[in-house]
């Protein structure tokens, strides 16, 4: 039976790590290589041990797409491409292939300078790996190789995301990354045709999640904001280079703009230009309105928000600073926080999910009192030995924990399996044991199958794809001249013919033709039937009392009384004897050829049952 | 769009004609922390559990001390027993079915959870056929017997075992589940062709008949105010002024808000929900202005829309002060509040 194999890697099922093994047609297909942020040993990286135990993984995988640029998603793609070892080609569209390689070298600085790993992937790799890159363009198809190609769909959620669709022959998959189905300020909304795949592949993290409305959400960060500049406080928002920061510079410049504010809004050095630049690059990939109004004015061209420079972080009066990294473990975001947390006026909006051990962590669970390594700047030194010292930060500031992730709710899981209309469900990340009722809620209100495997848990999805066929022209026009009701989609219609597969091609010819074909000759079958009647008549009257019989019930059928002693049904021919012995035990011979199968067998039941007595011989 | 409200979560159902879902969502952390506290985690409703309803749901009340929620389709007399789940599955299951013994055919009935005890409930659509049945058994514990066939509008415990039931003419009966042949009747005095219904709050804790109020709300904008030492005479009323967009009498509601001192919530004539303080009513019959009014269910994808909106039901949050719940018929469920001007500084 064809089948399609999904295969979730990992060692857990946290949020993040996503790489999805899919086997359809004959080729494999890796979706994904993320790295889980919360482990420092081997648990971050997927588990690729189940493709193969050692060596490369060239020689198993067609290819590897990944949707976007989020580390959860791109994160280990350089360990798998350049430590484990895979040569072919590498998936992305422009954005992604633009952003990853500067994301994963921020990460790699981090993980390798500040906390001193040794089993990472180097700058070099980051390199080489890029190199194997082929860029997707949204809606383009893309041949992998003669049976499998791939078409990227728009996701929504961050710049360059994308919906990939996987097909070999007729059968597909649809794979979603992270996407949104609800358009932001700077993004446009998910968005796929009606390509009727077999399974659609959905992260199902905030599956059981209604969210509050965007409006809400909104309002009460700009109250938040708006509270503390107004009172003279600074407001610290960590963020990533690119993402929701661009999303929430908006939002801010908007406000900014319609309140008349003052104060001051700054984001990162070198973070200003670097996100503008890709926006501008890439502002196909924005939404509508942005791209409507980018002749005018350039949307990330803001006229409240500058530059920041180490040195205004110590300026009095109120200002909202934009600072990476996200989750405070180090550069300017962490500076800036160590100086301004000791003041209860100040307040840090945390916009994301935070890794456990990182500080971020750490003070959205209230955490007031932080242990530091002493790098730079110094608020109180407590010196407890000869050579080590540490800062031991309090926390007064206002914390607070706004999450702006662009992610699709239970409410828009539905509405894209409305839209790509698929034969089967499948949803990666979720806790199976709470995900019932959505599975329930999914095959009730779309009558398809719903599945979701846990990692490492292989789902096998029998597909029924059509196989077509060349007919000869011959059979097409018997086929025709049986006359009918003109061929339907929805009623399939049997017919006989012999198919004949010869290198790649198939075809369906007439079996008189494939004989001929193939050199071979026709069999015929006949079959000889005994039937035992008692009848009193001779010989000769009683066949002609099966004649009139036969005649009387089988009417539009051919049948001849023929002077050699035999009656002929169509090709089906009958005779009848008898022994000395037994005069009146008349034995019928029947024999019939394969094709009147049907009526020879309906003539020896109708004979078993004997002669009717009206019957006269005429 | 009804639900009920219980401690950490709410529980929505939706009244379409056919097959409709019953949510369990776990509330929002935000509900649960202090303003100045500042640390908010969540403000996402998670679906922590779910069923699937073949009819739909007029009336869905939580039995205290229980997983348990029971359900009325409005169209006949039976009450669905549904099983809200524990930790291992997600899935809200229907355990049973109970049934009222003199059932009068197509009406909906009313139900009202028992308070203390052993779980009961108590349910009817008419007077006549008020009865209190043990949840786990379905047998029936007591009925009223007496044959008074006004339609129910409100069923309410006020105690262990005194109950009262409004019915849609306005008369209020007050019955003891100790006394079965024991009903005093209210009248509320109403014009013809006005339909009532009632909030009661009550304090378990007291057995002073004054700390029990009863508001009665009538389709023609009136609300009537007494206390169960005389329900006869109002203590004080006021004439609401609504200009009612729907002609239905369905989801005419009046709530007392459990953490704050004579505040009223009214809703059910339009899109708006209104707040009263009905420490300034009078005795006599007059008119009053809401002291806020709760708009934002007209708000539909940034259009004003004064026509279509209609609140189906309201909750108020048991112990954060001036916050409510409120559904509407486009399936929006709002949590909200008012900024009281008297006490607050800027």
């Amino acid at each position: 039976m064809p089948e399609i194999k999904v295969t979730p890697l990992g060692a857990g099922q946290d949020v993040g790590r996503s790489c999805i093994l899919v086997s359809i047609g004959g080729k494999n297909i890796m979706l994904d290589c993320g790295m889980h942020m919360g482990f420092n040993d081997d648990r971050r990286f997927p588990d690729f041990s189940y493709i193969t135990q050692q060596g490369r993984l060239t020689e198993f995988l067609d290819c590897v797409i990944i949707s976007h640029f989020h580390l959860d998603h791109c994160g280990a793609l350089p360990y798998m491409s350049e430590m484990v070892g895979y040569d072919g080609p590498i998936y992305m569209t422009h954005p992604t292939k633009a952003i990853c390689p500067i994301l994963l070298e921020d990460f790699r600085k981090i993980t390798v300078d500040k906390k001193g790993e040794t089993n990472f992937f180097t700058s070099q790799m980051i390199k080489d790996c890029m190199k194997k890159v082929v860029p997707l363009n949204l809606h383009q198809t893309v041949q992998v190789d003669d049976e499998l190609e791939i078409k990227a769909y728009y996701a929504g959620h961050v710049l360059g995301a994308a919906m990939v669709q996987i097909k070999v022959g007729s059968e597909s998959v649809v794979y979603t990354g992270d996407y949104n189905m609800t358009p932001d300020r700077h993004l446009g909304a998910a968005w796929i045709d009606k390509c009727r795949p077999d399974i659609l592949i959905s992260e199902s993290t905030y599956a059981t999640t209604i969210r509050d409305s965007k409006r809400c959400r909104e309002r009460d960060f700009l109250k938040k904001v708006h509270e503390t500049v107004e009172r003279g406080g600074k407001v610290l928002i960590p963020v990533f280079a690119l993402g929701r920061a661009q999303e929430l510079c908006i939002l801010l410049e908007t406000f900014w703009e319609r309140m008349n504010m003052k104060a001051p809004i700054y984001f990162s050095t070198g973070l200003t230009e670097k996100a503008n630049h890709y926006y501008k690059l890439f502002i196909t990939w924005t939404n509508q309105k942005i791209r409507k109004t980018f002749v005018q004015r350039n949307m990330f061209e803001f006229k409240h928000i500058k530059a920041f420079d180490r040195s205004y972080a110590d300026n009095p009066g109120p200002m909202v600073v934009f600072a990476t990294p996200g989750m405070l473990h180090a550069g300017q975001s962490l500076q800036i926080f160590k100086k301004w947390a000791g003041n209860e006026k100040n307040m840090i909006i945390m916009p994301g999910y935070c890794v456990q051990g990182t500080i971020g962590h750490k003070i959205l669970n209230g955490q007031k009192k932080l242990e530091m390594e002493n790098r730079q700047t110094v608020i109180e030194i407590e010196r407890c030995e000869p050579g080590c010292c540490h800062l031991s930060l309090e926390v007064k500031l206002q914390v607070e924990y706004m999450s702006f992730s662009a992610h699709a709710d239970a409410k828009g899981i539905m509405q894209l399996i409305r839209m790509a209309e698929p034969r089967n469900m499948l949803l990666v990340h979720g806790e199976a044991k709470k995900m019932e009722f959505l599975k329930d809620k999914i095959e009730q209100e779309f009558t398809i199958n719903c599945f979701m495997p846990a990692n490492g848990e292989t789902t096998t999805v029998i597909t029924n794809p059509s196989v077509p066929v060349d007919i000869s022209l011959n059979l097409l026009k018997r086929e025709m001249a049986l006359g009918g009701p003109l061929p339907d989609p929805k009623k399939p219609r049997t017919m006989h013919g012999t198919l004949i597969m010869k290198d790649n091609s198939l075809r369906l010819v007439s079996p008189e033709q494939a004989l001929k074909e193939l050199g071979l000759n026709e069999h015929q079958l006949r079959f000889t039937c005994r039937v035992q009647l008692q009848d009193p008549h001779s010989d000769p009257d009683t066949l002609s009392r099966i004649y009139t019989h036969l005649k009387s019930v089988l009417k539009g059928y051919t049948i001849q009384h023929l002077p050699d002693g035999t009656v002929m049904v169509e090709s089906i021919v009958i005779k009848v004897s008898s022994s000395a012995e037994e005069p009146n035990t008349k034995v019928l011979l029947l024999s019939w050829s394969y094709q009147d199968e049907d009526l020879g067998s309906f003539l020896s039941t109708l004979l078993k049952k004997g002669l009717p007595s009206g019957l006269s011989s005429m | 769009m009804t639900f009920c409200l219980y401690p950490t979560a709410i529980c929505v159902a939706g009244y379409s004609s056919d097959k409709n879902e019953i949510l369990e969502l776990l509330l929002p952390l935000k509900l649960f922390t202090d303003d100045n506290q500042g640390l908010c985690a969540e403000r996402d409703f998670k679906v922590v559990h779910g069923g699937f309803s073949d009819g739909s749901i007029h009336c869905l009340k939580h039995i205290p001390g229980t997983r348990c929620v029971v359900t009325n389709d409005g169209f006949n007399s039976n009450l669905q027993v549904w099983d809200l789940g524990g930790e291992d599955c997600d899935v809200i299951k229907r355990t049973g079915v109970l049934q009222l013994k003199s059932a009068s055919s197509d009406k909906g009935v009313k139900i009202a959870p028992g308070l203390t005890g052993d779980p009961c409930v108590l349910h009817g659509s008419q007077i006549s056929d008020i009865q209190l049945t043990e949840l786990t058994s379905g047998k029936p514990l007591y009925s009223l017997g007496k044959d008074i066939p006004d339609l129910l509008s409100s069923l309410q415990f006020v105690s262990g075992s005194v109950f009262l039931a409004c019915a849609c003419n306005g008369d209020l009966y007050v019955g003891d589940t100790r006394n079965p042949s024991g009903l005093q009747n209210n009248p509320a005095g109403g014009r013809e062709g006005v339909h009532w219904c009632m909030g009661v709050k009550t304090d378990l804790s007291s057995s002073d008949p004054s700390s029990c109020s009863v508001a009665r709300l009538s389709s023609a904008c009136q609300v009537v105010v007494s206390d169960l030492r005389d329900l006869r005479a109002p203590l004080f009323q006021a004439q609401l002024h609504v200009q009612r967009k729907t002609t239905s009498d369905d989801f005419m509601k009046v709530t007392w808000a459990p953490a704050l001192d004579n505040c009223l919530a009214v809703s059910g004539f339009d899109g708006m929900v209104r707040i009263y303080d009905t420490a300034s009513w009078r005795p006599e019959l007059m008119e009053f202005q809401p002291l806020f009014i709760h708009r934002g269910h007209m708000m539909s994808d940034d259009q004003f829309d004064t026509s279509s909106a209609v609140v189906t039901t309201h909750v108020w949050h048991p112990s954060r002060p001036r916050t409510v719940l409120s559904a509407a018929v486009d399936g929006s469920v709002h949590v909200w509040d008012w900024v009281d001007k008297a006490t607050a500084s800027c």
